[in-house]
């Protein structure tokens, strides 16, 4: 276990889908050869078939303490990722610009569709990325001993030079957070932007994002906000927590407003969703969470202040992001020798 | 330490002009032995048990004046290995250049395995790729990959040398025939072999092994 440990608090409601933050990484990490498919960060519609395709109900993760078989995700399942005719299109004209090959699946290929129910359609976006879990399954499964889990911030990396692309770690992954490049033989992902994390320097996802619903901090750090969020006012969940794997990247989750025409009733007593489909993405510790947001709502709808609700406003990035340096950090632990 | 498990393996000294080319003539006058394969047990709680698809390989030795060499044949219904583009801009590419076309298929993949320090007596080291006191060296040949030389002194301790060999493989006929240049694999050497079917996911421990044998 790590002596400290770096965490994202995301708040769903503020997300507005626009995948800025999902382009932030890509640009920055996977535009290498062979990582054409790989989005270490992408943002998925809920209810939905998600990234990779069918994600959450092909296994990995521990069950009895034990990881829990799983599959491989094919080449499709991630999506297809393909060429439009822009050479014919702009030089010959004349025609629509259109896929090179016949397009069946892509990482995002069911936006916006979500669900209905009782006739009224819902949706939210839920962007993901590696959850730095302080009990990963792809570490415990790695028979190279190629996944470490860092003691000074518990950001968790595939060493490239000891990887010999066996998978187990795609396998166990209960969120399918690993990849596979091919080209190279090894096994990639999202790295927290450790780079810029120690040097005080906030992930490019959050740092990109319009919406200003990422937080980074230290979960331990109780002058942050992550850690206000998720240990003080309890308001943050992490995915699928009966995964085993104790995800450090948590969810506000979505407000799920009342359907038309319930004006006047608590979103608990006619939410516009099922209030089950968030128990299976966050557990059933979402409904307290949810009543305590309404709450907090309620208070500040009636002229009280909400230190909660200041907080996921969140306009200002010291507001949002508390992160030392890592040469301070070490300090600060002690583990720095002159 | 494990007790010798030895069959007197055939070896035979010829003109090798071609002793790379698994087809060349001086193969089919070698003689061969049949080395039977055995399964690994499941080595992880998630992994499904497998069929026995590779029984059994054919092995022959050559001993030259140009090196040393080994020639592996196997039945293989499934011929699974791929023509990978070169990476040639990882990690600093303006745009994207190759893909990766597959994310879950494996190679079908052999090796031989040799004690890296000489052998005293009639006791090899454990075939669990070998142990602390009796370390060994392994000559990898992947169909998609190529060759490579792994050295470990026990499991989970396979790391690559960075080297590499002359080898050459190729499938025919439901078959793969792959030879193998090990120069250290002299006469008497124990060796065992390593067979991978990339079509049940082998790859790692998961794979067909043969007890030692020695090259005599």
């Amino acid at each position: 276990m790590s002596q400290h440990q770096i965490s994202m608090v995301l708040d769903l409601n503020k997300c507005l889908g626009c995948q800025t933050c999902t382009l932030a990484c890509k640009k920055l990490w996977t535009d290498g050869d062979g990582m054409d498919y790989m989005y270490w960060n992408n943002v998925e519609t809920r209810p939905g078939q998600g990234y990779p395709r069918n994600w959450d109900k092909i296994g990995g993760g521990f069950e009895d303490g034990k990881l829990r078989p799983s599959e491989l995700p094919s080449k499709e399942d991630y999506g297809q990722t393909f060429e439009y005719n822009y050479a014919e299109r702009l030089f010959q004209g004349g025609m629509q610009a259109m896929p090179q090959e016949e397009v069946r699946n892509t990482p995002n290929w069911d936006e916006d569709v979500g669900a209905l129910m009782l006739g009224e359609n819902y949706y939210f976006y839920l962007p993901r990325l590696c959850n730095h879990c302080t009990n990963p399954a792809c570490l415990e499964a790695c028979p190279r001993k190629a996944i470490y889990k860092r003691a000074e911030d518990g950001i968790v990396l595939v060493d490239q030079e000891r990887c010999e692309g066996y998978r187990y770690c795609m396998k166990a992954c209960p969120y399918k957070k690993i990849y596979f490049n091919e080209l190279l033989g090894k096994a990639q992902k999202c790295i927290f932007c450790y780079p810029r994390i120690e040097k005080g320097e906030v992930n490019a996802c959050a740092k990109q994002c319009p919406g200003r619903l990422r937080f980074v901090g230290f979960l331990d750090d109780p002058e942050s906000a992550v850690h206000k969020l998720v240990h003080v006012h309890k308001v943050a969940l992490g995915l699928f927590p009966d995964k085993g794997t104790e995800p450090n990247v948590f969810y506000v989750p979505p407000f799920n407003p009342p359907r038309t025409g319930s004006y006047g009733k608590s979103v608990l007593e006619d939410p516009r969703m099922p209030m089950d489909y968030l128990k299976y993405l966050f557990g059933d510790e979402v409904v307290d969470v949810i009543r305590r947001l309404e709450s907090e709502l309620h208070r500040s709808q009636n002229g009280g202040t909400s230190e909660v609700l200041q907080l996921l406003i969140g306009r200002d990035d010291h507001v949002r992001y508390q992160i030392p340096k890592h040469e301070d950090l070490i300090q600060i632990q002690g583990a720095h020798k002159a | 330490m494990k007790p010798l498990a030895c069959l007197l393996f055939c070896s035979a000294a010829a003109f090798a002009q071609n002793a790379l080319d698994p087809t060349a003539a001086e193969w089919k006058s070698a003689a061969h032995m049949t080395l039977s394969l055995q399964r690994t047990p499941p080595l992880y709680p998630t992994d499904a048990p497998a069929a026995i698809e590779v029984p059994s390989v054919q092995a022959q030795f050559l001993h030259t004046a140009a090196g040393n060499f080994v020639r592996l044949e196997w039945a293989d219904k499934t011929h699974d290995t791929t023509v990978l583009p070169k990476a040639e801009r990882a990690w600093q590419g303006e745009h994207l250049v190759t893909q990766s076309a597959a994310t879950d298929r494996f190679s079908d993949a052999c090796a031989v395995m040799i004690p890296a320090k000489p052998v005293i007596g009639d006791l090899n080291p454990s075939l669990q790729m070998g142990d602390a006191d009796h370390p060994v060296r392994i000559f990898v040949w992947d169909s998609t990959r190529g060759a490579a030389v792994m050295e470990a002194s026990g499991r989970e301790t396979t790391k690559r040398t960075g080297q590499s060999f002359p080898a050459q493989g190729q499938y025919a006929n439901g078959k793969w025939s792959v030879t193998l240049q090990v120069s250290d694999m002299k006469a008497g050497t124990p060796f065992a072999v390593a067979i991978w079917n990339g079509s049940q996911q082998d790859r790692d421990g998961r794979k067909y092994f043969t007890i030692w044998y020695r090259a005599q």
